[in-house]
């Protein structure tokens, strides 16, 4: 059966972009804009195998979101990878210490983002 | 596999435009509200997701600016900065230039270099340190940059206990190591495991350690653990090993079938019909279903093409609320289903079902209804969109004309047609600037008058029955009845003798050419502009009115059509024959007493009016038709009003009031003077839909041609 995504991020441009890729590579897709729309999804019944999720939001922010999801039973051990531009350690820490799997640093083209998917996601 | 991400350009373009926008509307709030963090935050995001987004395009040059922007920004929301005069400033050049930037990024032209390193620069310098990072992230390592020589790793690896509670799996890493090379050896560190009562099967106690051959050297190995490396005990040592001469020192290794042939295990002939028989990837992959033949062409299309890919023409594109599309999606399921009863009904019908098949009718009259409006109103966006640019520009003009500006919007909701509201831009600009020049009066004359200092221009938006209102209010002088009138004369727009109402004086600086500005400033006074207003707004159906009180302030309502592609007519007839009049352009519509009707030489039939003679046109005699009613005591005349003019327009009957679609005359036919366009009546006839204007034309000719 497809993975399900369940990718966050508030431009609707990243998140089409990050979709099509998913989709292409036979990934199932959920798509929210912000971490309280994420949350919601969640709650409505999406069982995503990963989370790929932007930092910068409005409504709730990546970091909350991880920390959020972490605390479902369901998705304790999920998978969430962090979209950043951030070179920067900080962001990265501040997400690893809310839960969070691990990163890729945008910009990154499809067979970048693909690498690290298949490094976090059992295939 | 190469996922092509190109085609999602014009979605990173267009909402780039948002995000420019944002960007703008934020800084302008800024300047009222300095201390907004929320405000701040909004600004941040809107640079930060250009930055990122551009990246992904290979837009550098907008990513690497927009990076300086940002820094700023995160600077000021961090408080580590104040925001100034100064920085707003600065930025809102930056953001025109970054707009510039987006701009070239999209048509491919080159920017200002000199202009965006400038800004550049000083961006970077109001922060007082230059901000060390760069903009676009470092690429990944490139995986190809391969070794000479074959590695032997030993690595070996402990995991942080909170391995899984970061939905890390191990087996993952081994996997992923795996893949790089040959396993050689690997064992099992058991050595944390506490006593079972101690157990959390929530922690991760193991460790392993593996002998792993490869080609990639060790900084690929080391980013097998990137996103664990922080926690982790690990050591990578490196055993190069000796690997053979020649092979180390041929880059590309030779394809097997020339090795066996070379070594004598087969022939040429024998390897060349193994290889013919070997699939092509295109046709494995459709075999695999995971690609369509069609996408499999256009791949090889595009290989043989080579490495540039074919511009594609900008498309116009619109984007629409998903709860607009659910609900359209919904009532073609409800208009399915009222099919499907409908056919029903219509296998074994009879007679006294009739009322059954009514109601079905009207049901289906609704869901039509319903679904007409819903999809036009995907084409409906909130005229904010329009607005948004106004703050600035009037923040630019009070600085330019040394006037205090306060600009207030309202009914930015009120939506209407996206063609619509693309092109009432232009004009509105133009009121808008006529306003801050022309209307308001500079701040020593207000307080002389009365007024407070800051002067005041309104932009509102509203529904009046099935069109839109938009008025540009100012309260600033109000116009001048004498000095247009007397530029009026001296233009020779109108004669000394005329006698004007005073909308009639008003009307005037709508001609071309006229401009009663004592001095030609920067902003208008070059007497172009209010004539192109009233060309634009009429292009649309539209009108425009003033309303104007000496010393207290004008008016222009600009009255505009919901939308372009259907009308609100009322149906009418002549003869056999049915037109549809704009419901807009009616006034009124009487049956003439005998002795309203007067005919006099060289200008044709008039009609009385309570007062004003209008011209009277037999719609008839128009399109050479054979009447009913040839006498108009009889018929019904109907006031027709368009730019102000009259016409009285005879027909012999009204039949009713509908909506129309239009259907253009000359893509289908060619261009009929006093038609505006056919549309498809109930009775699946054509009907043509009159051109108020293009009737006061004929009627004006048809006096001209008496005369």
């Amino acid at each position: 059966m497809a993975k399900t995504v369940l990718v966050v991020d508030d431009s609707p441009t990243m998140r089409q972009m990050v979709a099509f890729t998913l989709t292409s590579a036979g990934y199932q897709v959920v798509e929210a804009g912000n971490g309280k729309e994420a949350v919601g999804k969640v709650n409505g019944g999406a069982k995503p195998d990963l989370v790929v999720t932007d930092l910068n939001m409005p409504e709730m922010d990546g970091i909350t979101l991880i920390k959020e999801i972490r605390k479902m039973p369901a998705l304790k051990f999920t998978p969430i990878l962090m979209l950043t531009t951030e070179a920067s350690d900080d962001k990265k820490k501040a997400g690893q210490a809310a839960g969070a799997t691990g990163w890729i640093v945008k910009p990154f083209n499809p067979e970048q983002m693909m690498a690290v998917i298949k490094k976090v996601l059992p295939g | 596999m190469s996922t092509d991400l190109s085609h999602f350009k014009d979605a990173f373009f267009e909402e780039s435009q948002e995000h420019l926008t944002t960007i703008e509307e934020g800084l302008l709030q800024l300047e009222q509200r300095p201390g907004d963090i929320d405000l701040l935050n909004r600004i941040f995001r809107g640079a930060h997701s250009i930055k990122g987004n551009s990246g992904m395009f290979g837009f550098t040059a907008v990513s690497q600016f927009t990076h300086k922007m940002e820094s700023v920004l995160d600077q000021l929301r961090s408080s580590q900065m104040v925001v100034t005069v100064a920085i707003t400033d600065l930025l809102l050049q930056s953001l025109d230039c970054l707009k510039t930037l987006i701009d070239c990024a999209r048509t491919g032209a080159a920017p200002d270099e000199a202009h965006v390193a400038a800004l550049g620069g000083r961006l970077e310098a109001c922060q007082g340190t230059p901000a060390p990072g760069q903009a676009t992230a470092v690429p990944a390592a490139d995986e190809r940059s391969l070794p000479l020589g074959t590695h032997r790793f030993t690595i070996s690896w402990a995991p942080p206990r909170y391995l899984f509670q970061r939905g890390l799996d191990p087996a993952q890493f081994l996997k992923e190591l795996a893949g790089l090379g040959t396993v050689t050896h690997l064992a099992l560190d058991a050595g944390r495991l506490p006593v079972l009562t101690e157990l959390d099967p929530e922690q991760c106690y193991l460790g392993w350690t593996l002998e792993l051959e490869t080609g990639k050297d060790l900084k690929v190995i080391d980013a097998v653990f990137d996103f664990v490396r922080e926690d982790s005990t690990l050591t990578i040592v490196d055993n190069p090993v000796e690997t053979h001469p020649t092979a180390a020192v041929s880059d590309v290794a030779k394809p097997l079938g020339e090795i066996l042939v070379e070594t004598g295990v087969v022939s040429q002939s024998q390897l060349n019909q193994a290889l013919s028989q070997q699939k092509k990837v295109g046709e494995i992959l459709v075999e695999q279903k995971v690609a369509t033949p069609e996408q499999i062409s256009e791949a090889l299309k595009k290989q043989s093409e080579g490495a540039v890919p074919a511009k594609k023409a900008e498309t116009p594109s619109i984007r629409v609320d998903t709860v607009k599309i659910d609900r359209l999606i919904n009532l073609v399921g409800e208009l399915v289903i009222t099919q499907s009863m409908l056919s029903d009904l219509g296998s074994r019908f009879e007679m006294s079902q009739l009322p059954v098949l009514l109601e079905r009718v009207a049901q289906l009259e609704r869901n039509t209804r319903e679904i007409q409006e819903r999809v036009m109103g995907i084409r409906m966006v909130p005229i904010g969109n329009a607005f948004s640019r106004f703050p600035r520009l009037v923040r630019d003009l009070s600085g330019k004309a040394g006037k205090k500006i306060q600009l207030i919007l309202s009914g930015e909701e009120t939506e209407l047609d996206k063609t619509v509201i693309e092109s009432i831009g232009d004009p509105l600009t133009h009121l808008v600037r006529n306003s801050a020049d022309h209307g308001l009066e500079p701040p020593d004359e207000r307080l002389a008058a009365g007024k407070p200092e800051q002067g005041i221009i309104r932009l509102n938006a509203f529904h009046e029955g099935g069109s839109i209102c938009i008025t540009v209010e100012d309260d600033g002088r109000g116009l001048n009845r004498d000095k247009i009138l007397a530029k009026g004369i001296k233009q020779g727009l109108i004669a000394e003798s005329d006698k004007l109402s005073d909308e009639q004086i008003w009307m005037l600086i709508f001609k071309p050419g006229f401009s009663t500005a004592e001095k030609v400033t920067d902003v208008s006074g070059r007497g172009v502009g209010m004539d192109v207003v009233k060309r634009n707004i009429e292009g649309l159906g539209g009108t425009v009115s003033i309303k104007t009180v000496t010393g207290k302030g004008t008016t222009f309502t600009l009255k505009l059509p919901l939308t372009l592609a259907i009308i609100e007519g009322m149906t009418v007839r002549v003869g056999q024959d049915t037109y549809i009049v704009p419901l807009l352009s009616i006034l009124e519509s009487i049956q003439p007493k005998r002795e309203m009707l007067k005919s006099i030489v060289g200008k044709g039939e008039l009609v009385n009016v309570r007062g004003t003679y209008l011209p009277l046109m037999r719609l008839y005699d128009v399109f050479r038709l054979e009447p009913e009613l040839s006498d108009p005591t009889k018929a019904i005349l109907l006031i027709l009003e368009t730019e102000g003019e009259r016409v009285a327009v005879m027909v012999d009957e009204i039949l009713g009031q509908q909506q129309v679609v239009i259907k253009s005359m000359e893509q289908n036919f060619r261009k009929i003077e006093g038609v505006a366009g056919a549309t498809i009546l109930g009775d699946g006839t054509v009907g043509f839909i009159l051109d108020v204007r293009g009737l006061l034309n004929i009627a004006r000719q048809g006096t001209a041609k008496a005369a």
